[in-house]
């Protein structure tokens, strides 16, 4: 045993973009074995984003190097017959295919479920399109933001007094993800017991959609339609997020019961408001929210949020800074933890990068290698997995199946002008509001 | 007992609120056998909290329970006793899993830390799901969805830059980290069946929920930028139609050449200032209200299907009514109809994903202590006069 608990376990993946990839990368630091497949025709599109528009942008994508760690990456034209013919070879020595294309594509290709049976009776194959591999709408085009759109989750999110629905944009991709890794957990633990594969359909908009489930059963037992509450709570009283000593310095703060409000009333010294009637039980500061989050910013905004945190976690009142990435990576917390790993890759250089959120106390999981560069491991996969010789992996190169540049590459901005221009983007020119 | 992904799989379950009863959820829905151990009399608090049928607070009428539940017996069982803990010590003799969510100083506190359950069955394996983590220094701290939400980087940039961050749905970070259980419990059970060794798996819900935009923290140690709240950022958006609501995103060049082609406006790709998504961006106002004028007077539907056409991204953002009528979810029966003693039958969400020869199963929640005689006298052989006297003790 190598102390990993899908070790053993190979993955040949075929998928792109960010849910699939999520989904196999949790797999790969699990342990399995995961063979990325991409081509030089077509680059992974997560390369895409998150990068520099420069000549070697595509390494630069924070997103796919933080999707793709753990794995073994490699080129291969699918739609060339030599490179679909070296897809099968692999099908046959895996355990586990996965791709989340529309469903036509693996179909186009001949590589449906039932044709990988063909070649490998007992494998199980995640399929996870947007809307799954069935339906009317099954052929439709999503991304990540449109699986966020369809479960309705922004109509129930954003300022209470606001226009507009509200959405993070990105949060459905690696959900819809990590429910693709529970799938093919369980699968695989069907397949363990009894010998059997079978074909896993994902819908990222069911997946997602579990997450309404308050919302969902809201309506279906009382017709209601919930509305954007901004950060409160749909009952309990007060919860938010207050302004701090600072500037755009944030504390979340969410009471819940009675008990936890007089504890937080003693912790911030009992001043002469927390004893009038209208906020003494749970309704009444319900119905006077707003009066009462003006009193408690009046005492929030005196004090550092850190220091909020620890004086009301001594009184046992939940509470927490809001912070930016920058704050997350250097928190105390999560540096005793152990949270982030410093990873050398080539190209980008050395960096942390979010490790696994579990610890197991016999098999640790960690980031054994960084995420492949574009063919990183075309000579390693096809030499120790199909035993091709120096002379064929030459062969497949010059005729473009396999390869380490991409085809056709657009961006040829300067890295930095590039960064610069995002930095002002995200940082300097904030204050517009969208429509 | 075939027919399920997880049949024969034990699953002792001490869990309550919603990160961990969705662990066991995920589990109990595929076919492992759940055990849920709850509090006598009042049972895991989510049974009191909305919504609740008709708005009528009663125990067995929360919606929010009756989703996390489906599939699981209930037992009743008071921790606190010693003759509780020799009953939760026998059926961890018989559990593949055990899953709760206590705060970590608890179940060492109850003298049923992992140390003490490995004696009992070494191939047992424990997960443990809490806010912060088992160790650390905020390890006893108390958090709920918010407060992880503010902790893990999203929040601060989400949001209009002069108002407050925004959170975004419900309990999010508590599902993320639910599913986060299942995927170790199993993956763990999975070494277990190889290696005959059981382990202790520790949880956290905010390490869990930061994974959900992992990126930024290493943009930030790239590039030396944090984003700041820019309300809805380009180039997505969200815009009213006639009937509701419809949200766009537009990744590439092509996809922007395919919305002037929806709006029926070719001009907008020839303009200089339009050209680039940088530019866009800068622009992105101007933008959106020329969208919104053109979808005044349309449906929702209507623009989406004649968005797809062009192989836009354009879709539905459906409220909840709208959202159960979908045409897709009906067609691949995603919602399923399950009956329960106490509210009769209920819509619910289903199955989150579809397996070819183990399909979900859609069973529903557990009345409190359902299956104390079920658990307690046919599985540990208790006798129905000890269930009695159980009982008067307010052990059960």
């Amino acid at each position: 045993m190598s102390g990993l608990p899908l070790q053993g376990v190979t993955i040949i993946d075929a998928c792109i973009y960010w849910a699939g990839p999520m989904a196999t990368a949790l797999l790969a630091d699990l342990g399995a074995e995961v063979i990325k497949i991409e081509s030089i025709q077509r680059l992974d599109y997560l390369r895409l984003l998150g990068g520099w528009p420069s000549p070697d942008g595509y390494e630069w994508s924070a997103v796919f190097n933080g999707a793709n760690e753990n794995k073994y990456g490699i080129t291969l034209n699918m739609n060339n017959p030599k490179g679909k013919d070296i897809f099968k070879r692999l099908v046959k020595l895996g355990d586990i295919v996965t791709e989340n294309f529309s469903p036509r594509v693996m179909e186009n290709w001949g590589l449906s479920y039932e044709e990988l049976t063909k070649i490998k009776p007992n494998i199980i194959m995640l399929s996870m399109p947007g809307f799954g591999t069935t339906g009317p709408w099954r052929n439709y085009v999503t991304f990540g933001p449109n699986v966020e759109m369809v479960t309705g989750m922004p109509i129930v999110s954003g300022y209470r007094d606001g226009q507009q629905p509200f959405m993070t944009g990105y949060v459905a991709d690696p959900a819809a993800g990590l429910m693709g890794a529970v799938a093919v957990m369980t699968a695989l633990q069907y397949k363990h017991r009894t010998g059997k594969g079978q074909h896993i359909d994902l819908s990222q908009i069911e997946a997602f959609t579990s997450f309404m489930a308050g919302p969902i059963m809201d309506y279906t037992m009382n017709k209601r339609m919930q509305k954007r509450r901004g950060d409160r709570h749909p009952s309990l009283a007060p919860q938010g997020a207050y302004r701090c000593q600072g500037d755009d310095e944030w504390v979340t703060i969410a009471i819940s019961s009675d008990e936890e409000w007089g504890r937080f009333c003693d912790a911030i010294g009992n001043p002469a408001w927390t004893r009038l009637q209208k906020f003494a039980d749970a309704l009444s500061r319900y119905e006077n929210h707003d009066e009462m989050d003006k009193n408690i910013e009046k005492w929030t905004s005196k004090h550092d949020k850190r220091e909020i945190m620890q004086i009301l976690q001594q009184s046992r009142v939940a509470a927490g800074p809001v912070l930016n990435y920058g704050e997350v990576l250097s928190d105390p917390h999560i540096e005793a933890r152990g949270f982030f790993e410093t990873v050398t890759r080539p190209i980008t250089g050395t960096h942390p990068y979010p490790g696994f959120p579990v610890k197991f106390s016999e098999t640790p999981v960690h980031i054994r290698r960084p995420a492949p560069t574009l063919g990183q491991d075309n000579e390693y996969v096809l030499t120790k997995f199909l035993g091709m010789t120096k002379k064929e992996i030459e062969q497949l190169a010059e005729e473009e199946i396999i390869g380490t540049k991409p085809q056709g590459w657009p961006f040829a901005m300067d890295a930095e002008e590039a960064i610069a221009r995002l930095k002002e983007i995200h940082e300097g020119k904030g204050g517009e509001k969208t429509g | 007992m075939t027919g399920k992904a997880l049949a024969g799989v034990k699953v002792l379950d001490l869990t309550h609120y919603i990160a961990g009863p969705y662990c066991t959820k995920m589990l109990a829905d595929y076919g492992a056998e759940v055990v849920k151990l709850e509090k006598p009399g009042s049972g895991d608090p989510t049974r009191s909290m909305a919504p609740f049928l008709h708005d009528e607070p009663h125990p067995e009428k929360s919606g929010l329970f009756l989703y996390l539940n489906t599939n699981k017996k209930s037992v009743t069982l008071n921790l606190k006793s010693a003759t509780g803990v020799k009953l939760f010590q026998e059926l961890v003799k018989q559990a593949d899993i055990l899953v709760e969510n206590f705060s970590p100083r608890v179940m060492p506190g109850l003298g049923l830390d992992y140390q003490t359950l490995k004696k009992i069955n070494p191939k047992l394996v424990m997960t443990s799901i809490s806010s912060f983590g088992q160790t650390g220094p905020y390890r006893d701290f108390r958090a709920t969805d918010l407060n992880i939400w503010g902790l893990s980087g999203i929040m601060y940039e989400l949001g209009e830059p002069d108002r407050e961050p925004l959170r975004i749905g419900n309990n999010v970070s508590e599902y993320v980290a639910g599913l986060y259980g299942a995927l170790v419990s199993l993956s763990a059970l999975y070494y277990c069946d190889e290696a005959s060794k059981g382990q202790h798996i520790d949880v956290s819900i905010w390490e869990a929920f930061h994974t959900m935009q992992p990126s930024m923290t290493v943009v930030y140690s790239y590039a030396g930028f944090i984003r700041k709240r820019a309300g809805i950022r380009f180039p997505w958006g969200i815009l009213p139609c006639k009937d509701g609501y419809v949200g766009f995103y537009l990744p590439t060049q092509i996809h922007w050449e395919s919305l002037c082609a929806l709006l029926e406006m070719p001009e907008l790709r020839e303009k200089p200032e339009y050209e680039t998504p940088m530019l866009r961006e800068e622009r992105r106002e101007e933008i959106a209200a020329i969208i919104v004028s053109w979808l005044k007077d349309k449906r929702m539907e209507d623009v989406f299907h004649a968005a797809q056409e062009l192989r836009l991204p354009l879709t539905i953002v459906p409220n909840p009514e709208q959202l159960l009528h979908t045409p897709q979810h009906k067609a691949r029966k995603f919602f399923e109809d399950i009956d329960h003693p106490a509210t009769g039958k209920l819509t619910y969400p289903g199955a989150p994903f579809k397996l070819s020869e183990t399909p979900w199963h859609a069973g529903r929640a557990p009345l409190l202590g359902e299956h104390n005689e079920e658990v307690y006298c046919e599985r540990l052989g208790y006798k129905k006069d000890d269930l009695v006297k159980l009982r008067e003790e307010d052990i059960i």
